[in-house]
């Protein structure tokens, strides 16, 4: 009977919605079920490694529902993230949402799990960030827009993640918690964009550590290498020019090192350097670093560009990419990888925020073990690329990242930004004979930081602070 | 099954509807009140009082129908107190006020049988007609009794007592009417139907006049379509009539010829008027007009997807963020809260319901009686099809109520007249 047919067929669709399609439907972004269930429920802890709550359940006042609370505010806004009943998940907290959630809700297969002994309380996460050297970088950062970005070289662990400006993810859990959603959104200073993490920007004269590897791993020069030093460096197929920031030429006009070069960070000898080079060597180093691949991390990152396929049949861009500028992309992490892998011999650590998921009773349930993403430099290449850091900061552009009795690593970059208004970078690692932390700085362009930003300038104070800061808390 | 074992499953699901009650309570944290006791009294006395009449008036009618039906009832019952424990209330002086119609139908029908329906069909025609007519009455007229249009469909009649108002969808009860006439029309006519055929090459094309009935009820589709904008009624009349039709006579063309005329009208609807086009652009992509036409049905998907496999467990989901769940979108609270478990249960309840109706047309000596209790079964059946077909995106969503579990006084009256009815002609049959 053809009625009976029919009653099959709803089977079928109901089996399609209800067992095939559920979990897609479960977590499909505009279904407000999941962050509703989980509303008023108790949340997992999450701490930093010296006990510091970044996240927590309170009972409320009826006694029955939690409220969450972030007691660190917008320090940690977009590494932690929020749980909004009105706007989801972001941060550790969607990525970690099934740790962190409680198993106490009635269903069956808990009530199951109950009866076995299971424990159905939230876990907790224990985070790698230093709340210390956060808020240091954080509080240096200024009025400015930017980020920081630490990692300890050893290990991979991120030390600390800033991003400017920033937010109260408890503006977000309110009732009216839409208000100052509509203002987050529409703020021109985009606060819930995570800079660190999600923002790709030229690396600027911070890329000269990539083809400066490059070249040394190659054998194609060392620091004491002549280049021509001309005062502009006319690209072939193209009436383009490279020119040294001052506008002079580097040196004495006639040849300069591939240290001083470095050191003063003269484009024209890197611009001629990266065509010496190729785009296919420059290429094998930066992607061994980080570039043109997935980096796993709790959340997705947009990959770091180093356009190896179009830059070979055109050197003007070629040149241009060398320096830092043109094609080449890549997140304030990606460029504290680059810093961390010099540090640590030439090894590119796997960077990791979350050091362990613990129990109820604060038992380790899983600890993250320290990876590598690979090898990038050898460490000879490593080590003399390290003492031309050192340089930058004793003698050359970086000087004011310097901090007293200790032997600091970095490198400036100035780079094309918005409005007019450059961005400024400084990279690098400190002490340099046994590294502990290795960073990026990144300032965006903005009147705050003025049209005569630079690297220099702007950027290697604030990693003074930042090295002055994770050295004191080390002792 | 005997009455005695019908009379404990019909305490037994009426412990379901109190039990249901109390998980609610229990989720909201409320503790256990009153309503409990409540629900449960109301359950047994109602289908309670359906299984006495059913004693006295039709002993040798099938016990297999209540005992899905008030299941079902108590399941529906559940998710609307649920969704709206103040409908809830409302619902179960509905239920008794349905419990005791199908009790008087009973009791009629044992002195009468339903051999009266066959003799008074043209009087019960023209009551169905104008029950079908009657939301068309001005809104804003002197009498007591006017038209009301709820939601862009014109399907309301408000009777003004003074110190309250009473509504009811008098289609629910003229769709009965409707079904008493076309079976026992078809009953007088079935043989000319039958054998009125030419042949077209190896096909059996019914004689054209023959195919005035069904022009009829196409038109009378139309224009209920047209003045009431029931997209639901309109499709439940016709699909009703074009099957019971073939039922009669079991000529396929007047399957083929209804597929045409419905695919035409309905064609030229979507064409037509824009509220069909809403229907249609929802049904095919809710997602894609998640924020107005689709929300409805998207939000009826991510309940069932939500509820997966068990359910969250009554009062523990959401269907509440459903517009209209406890009348349209029931079935979608069930697979939230139920989960699977729940939505196959009631699929096969409502198989049960059919398969034993049409088990009583099939047994039926009586042609009248035999496509009565056909006629009531399709419409049921039809009428399950549509709205959970529409909750699952297989057909157009359509302002049918789902039988015995959406909230809805008129309706439950309804199918609780139905349900008598089929019971009577299956106690008839089986003297």
């Amino acid at each position: 009977m053809g009625v009976f047919g029919a009653m099959g067929v709803l089977l079928l669709a109901v089996t399609w919605f209800q067992v095939v399609k559920a979990d897609d439907l479960r977590s499909d972004p505009r279904n407000p079920r999941p962050a509703l269930s989980e509303r008023g429920k108790e949340r997992g802890v999450i701490i930093t490694a010296d006990g510091t709550v970044v996240a927590r359940s309170v009972q409320a006042s009826d006694a029955r529902s939690f409220d969450r609370e972030y007691p660190q505010g917008e320090l940690l806004a977009h590494t932690v993230g929020y749980t909004s009943f009105l706007f989801g998940e972001s941060g550790l907290e969607a990525v970690y949402a099934e740790e962190l959630r409680s198993r106490r809700d009635l269903t069956i297969s808990d009530l199951l799990a109950a009866v076995l002994g299971r424990d159905l309380r939230p876990q907790g996460l224990e985070i790698t960030i230093d709340p210390i050297l956060q808020r240091a970088a954080y509080d240096a950062l200024g009025e400015n827009r930017g980020a920081v970005v630490a990692i300890d070289p050893r290990t991979g662990a991120i030390l600390a993640s800033v991003t400017k400006p920033s937010f109260d993810p408890a503006s977000l859990l309110a009732d009216d918690a839409s208000t100052a959603w509509t203002t987050l959104l529409n703020d021109e200073g985009r606060p819930l964009i995570d800079r660190a993490t999600q923002e790709l920007y030229a690396p600027g004269s911070t890329f000269k550590t990539v083809v400066t590897a490059t070249a040394i791993d190659t054998g194609l020069a060392d620091p004491s290498t002549e280049f021509d030093d001309p005062a502009q460096l006319e690209l072939p197929g193209s009436t383009a020019t490279i020119s040294n920031f001052s506008g002079q030429p580097c040196s004495d006009g006639a040849t300069a090192t591939l240290l001083q070069a470095f050191v003063r960070s003269c484009n024209t000898v890197f611009g001629d350097l990266a065509m010496q080079l190729g785009a296919e060597e420059i290429g094998i180093t930066a992607e061994a670093l980080g570039f043109n691949r997935e980096i796993e991390y709790p959340w997705s990152l947009p990959e770091a560009v180093w356009r190896t396929d179009d830059l070979e049949d055109d050197l003007a861009a070629l040149a241009q990419s060398g320096i830092g500028e043109r094609d080449v992309r890549a997140t304030p992490l990606h460029m504290a990888l680059v810093a961390s892998t010099i540090a640590g011999g030439g090894v590119t650590p796997q960077p990791f925020v979350v050091r362990r998921i613990f129990d109820s009773s604060g038992e380790t349930l899983e600890e993250t073990a320290p990876k590598e993403i690979g090898r990038a430099m050898s460490p000879e290449t490593a080590s003399v690329l390290a003492q031309m850091m050192e340089r930058v900061v004793t003698e050359g552009t970086g000087r004011r990242a310097a901090v007293p009795e200790v032997r600091v690593a970095g490198k400036t970059g100035t780079a094309t930004g918005p409005g007019g208004f450059p961005n400024s970078w400084f990279i690098g690692f400190a002490p340099v004979d046994a590294p502990t932390i290795a960073f990026a700085v990144l300032v965006e362009g903005s009147p705050v930081a003025g049209e005569n930003a630079t690297g220099g300038t702007v950027a290697a104070p604030i990693a003074a602070l930042v090295i002055e800061t994770w050295l004191a808390g080390e002792q | 099954m005997t009455r005695r074992a019908e009379a404990a499953t019909i305490v037994a699901a009426s412990g379901l509807a109190a039990f249901g009650v109390v998980l609610v309570n229990l989720a909201r944290e409320g503790g256990v009140d009153a309503q409990v006791g409540l629900t449960f009294l109301v359950f047994v006395i109602a289908f309670g009082g359906v299984h006495l009449a059913a004693r006295a008036w039709a002993p040798n009618a099938t016990s297999l129908l209540l005992p899905p039906v008030v299941a079902l009832t108590a399941i529906g019952f559940l998710e609307v107190y649920r969704l709206d424990s103040g409908r809830a209330g409302l619902q179960r002086w509905w239920l008794l006020i349905g419990a005791s119609l199908a009790a008087v139908t009973l009791a009629l029908l044992s002195t009468h049988t339903t051999s009266i329906l066959r003799r008074y069909r043209n009087l019960t025609l023209l009551i169905s007609v104008v029950l079908l007519l009657l939301p068309n009455l001005p809104s804003d007229w002197a009498v007591p009794l006017e038209g009301l249009e709820l939601n862009g469909s014109r399907l309301w009649v408000v009777f003004d007592l003074g110190f309250t108002e009473m509504r009811f969808q008098p289609a629910e009860l003229a769709k009965l009417g409707l079904v008493i006439f076309v079976a026992s029309y078809l009953a007088d006519h079935q043989r000319a139907l039958r054998e009125a055929h030419r042949r077209v090459g190896p096909i059996r094309v019914p004689e054209p006049r023959q195919l005035i009935p069904l022009l009829i009820a196409w038109g009378a589709s139309v224009l209920i379509l047209i003045w009431q904008r029931d997209l639901g009624a309109s499709l439940l009349l016709f699909a009703g009539f074009v099957l019971l039709l073939y039922a009669a006579t079991g000529a396929t063309g007047y399957l083929v010829a209804g597929w045409f005329l419905g695919v035409f009208a309905g064609v030229a609807s979507f064409l037509a008027f824009d509220h069909v086009q809403r229907r249609v652009v929802a049904w095919l992509a809710p997602f894609e007009h998640y924020q107005d036409e689709g929300f409805q049905i998207a939000q009826g998907i991510f309940a069932l997807g939500t509820g997966s496999l068990s359910g969250a467990g009554p009062g523990l989901g959401r269907p509440d963020l459903i517009p209209n769940a406890a009348t349209d979108f029931v079935f979608a609270a069930v697979g939230e809260e139920l989960g699977f478990a729940g939505t196959v249960a009631v699929i096969a309840l409502y198989a049960l319901v059919v398969a034993v109706g049409l088990g009583v047309a099939f047994r039926s000596r009586d042609t009248f009686r035999k496509l009565l209790a056909a006629g009531l079964t399709l419409v049921f059946a039809v009428q399950v099809l549509l709205i959970i077909g529409g909750i699952l995106r297989l057909v157009p969503l359509t302002g049918i109520t789902l039988p015995f579990m959406s909230y809805g006084g008129s309706a439950l009256v309804g199918n609780m007249i139905l349900l008598a009815l089929l019971m009577r002609i299956s106690h008839e049959e089986a003297v």
